[in-house]
């Protein structure tokens, strides 16, 4: 593919209301590029213009200004849609239909028919383990079994670029975990994942790279491993005799927050001062149990990013 | 073509899903099973004949429409009302998302959905009238096959008000306002403007009283006109006498579509 998945340049969306008097800036002069074959996580507050932005490019919404590209193809033409999946949040599908109904229902406005169609939808219910399910109307069906519904009808049509938002809303742990895993999956066959999510964390476990996005604005962007950088801080597990010294010492020798059960927080200039203090707790006949290097989650980074954004970019 | 009879196809189970197919078929079959019982009452058809006289063909076809007239109506009030939905729901958060993602253009999304709700009413006034036509031919061995045309001026009737209900349903994302300026065109409206025109338009004197009078009719479709006049002449056999009525109407069907197609292209969802 020589094309990025998703191009997008100043795109902004200003939403009017009756007689236009009030306007809401959802997205603001947002540019924003995603390779090929890589899962993009889009983060940031509820109203922050996630949602505002995958309709943009799904041609559900219409951009105020800017420009924006899907697969090498701009935004305007619907025919692009074929090598798409979407799996909305809150989607709703009509409740007369049955599970195996509602795929091929949008199998065939995929294009998709006959045999080839049948064949996936029973592959895709196996897949996402409602085959026992097929024949139940939807109605019936839980969250977390509509949510795998969802992401069987986001893949029927074996897509490029798949925009899921909240795909794991509802779903249980071990039925997140398997959402998971098919996102690896997909990738590993060089598909785009582009991923809507509240959930830092499970953001941080499968994506390549992060969009951080606040009142319409891209307020940063980069590689989790970049974003979640290690600090000079150390959680420790010490055992001996001096550590109760330590403890009642602790803030005027070391910079050294006691965590309780025998747990310390310790912060440090460099592995110079690092190495010292080690040196230190040997002396005086400690024992060093464990010690862990501190980064920044992304739920950290993720928060102080949103507060600094929230005043003015001061922290 | 391919995606507007997929939306076509699964509009029509959604009417099925909510009863709106069996309620009318339930309907229309006791219709039937009611003329059948009426026509099949000692001396019923030696009295008809009698009475009909040299006008046999004339008095049976009103005979025929007797029996369809108010069946007809009561279909098109039930049809208004069980499809005035289908375009709120098809626009609710969650669906239209989903519809608008897939390889489909908005128009065919919407012709689609048009075309759902008229095929709902074509198949069961179709078979109301098959059904009654059947009995009258069978009883009185008078094979009117003119009758059978008041399908398609009954299911046009029912397209006009439907592109109303349509366009409102794009407009408002409800219901209610376009079902009730439909049942307000073909209840009020159009019969009103007919009696002004062909009734009491001798008694206006201003012409410009005159020219806002024939602005309006002409503006408005004639379902009134449609489902009394232009049926009758059908199904008589005698053919349309006056297409003005069928073209100012088919003009306001296609305005009224024309319209919520173009809203539709351009709305945010």
């Amino acid at each position: 593919m020589d094309f990025n998945a998703i191009e997008t340049s100043t795109l902004s969306k200003v939403y009017s209301s009756a007689f236009g008097r009030k306007k809401i800036e959802a997205l603001s002069g947002l540019t924003l590029t995603v390779a090929p074959g890589t899962i993009f996580g889009f983060l940031g507050p509820n109203g922050a213009g996630k949602t505002t932005f995958v309709k943009l490019l799904l041609g559900i919404t219409f951009p105020t200004s800017g420009s924006a590209k899907i697969l090498g193809e701009d935004i305007s033409g619907y025919k692009i849609k074929s090598k798409i999946g979407y799996l909305p949040e809150n989607h709703k599908y009509p409740a007369y239909l049955k599970g195996s109904e509602v795929l091929d229902f949008y199998g065939k406005l995929s294009g998709m028919d006959g045999d080839i169609l049948r064949k996936k939808i029973d592959e895709l219910l196996e897949l996402v383990q409602l085959t026992q399910w097929k024949k139940t109307k939807v109605k019936a069906y839980s969250k977390g079994m509509m949510q795998r519904l969802g992401l069987a009808q986001a893949l029927l049509n074996d897509p490029e670029l798949i925009f899921l938002d909240e795909p794991t809303d509802g779903v249980d742990p071990i039925g997140r975990k398997e959402i998971r895993d098919i996102l690896l999956e997909l990738k590993s066959r060089n598909k785009t994942i582009f991923l809507n999510s509240h959930l830092l964390s499970e953001v941080e476990q499968i994506t390549d790279r992060v969009g951080i996005l606040n009142k319409g604005k891209l307020i940063k962007e980069g590689t989790v491993k970049e974003l979640t950088q290690k600090r000079e801080e150390y959680k420790l597990s010490l055992e001996g005799a001096a550590v109760n010294d330590l403890v009642n010492h602790a803030n005027n020798e070391f910079n050294l927050t006691s965590l309780g059960e025998g747990y310390f927080n310790l912060k440090v200039t460099d592995s110079n001062e690092l190495n010292k203090i080690l040196d230190a707790f040997r002396a005086k006949g400690i024992m060093i149990k464990e010690m862990v290097q501190q980064k920044d989650s992304l739920e950290d980074i993720f928060i102080s990013l949103i507060k600094e954004s929230e005043n003015g970019g001061v922290k | 073509m391919k995606n507007i009879l997929t939306i076509t196809w699964y509009s029509l189970r959604e009417a099925m899903a909510r009863k709106v197919f069996i309620s009318f078929f339930i309907i229309s079959l006791l219709t039937i099973f009611f003329v059948a019982f009426i026509i099949s009452m000692p001396n019923f058809v030696k009295a008809f004949v009698v009475g009909a006289g040299n006008n046999f063909l004339e008095s049976f076809t009103a005979l025929e429409i007797m029996f369809i007239s108010p069946i007809s109506l009561i279909g098109i009030l039930m049809s208004v009302f069980s499809s005035a939905s289908f375009i709120p729901v098809m626009l609710e958060k969650g669906n239209i998302d989903l519809l608008l993602s897939k390889p489909i253009s908005r128009e065919q999304l919407l012709i689609g959905k048009y075309l759902g709700g008229i095929a709902v009413v074509l198949i069961n006034i179709a078979l109301l009238i098959i059904g009654v036509w059947l009995v009258f031919s069978i009883k009185f061995s008078v094979w009117n096959f003119g009758f059978l045309l008041t399908i398609f001026t009954i299911t046009f009737t029912f397209a006009i008000l439907y592109s109303i209900i349509v366009l409102f349903g794009i407009l408002t994302k409800s219901s209610a306002p376009g079902m009730m300026i439909a049942y307000l065109i073909f209840l009020i409206v159009s019969p009103v403007l007919y009696s002004v025109k062909y009734k009491l338009g001798v008694l206006i004197q201003s012409s410009l009283v005159k020219g806002i009078v024939d602005f309006v009719y002409y503006l408005f479709p004639k379902t009134s006109e449609l489902m009394g006049k232009t049926t009758y002449d059908l199904a008589t056999g005698g053919g349309i006498t006056n297409y003005q009525p069928v073209l100012t109407s088919l003009g306001f069907l296609i305005l009224t579509l024309g319209i919520a197609v173009a809203i539709f292209r351009k709305k945010d969802f």
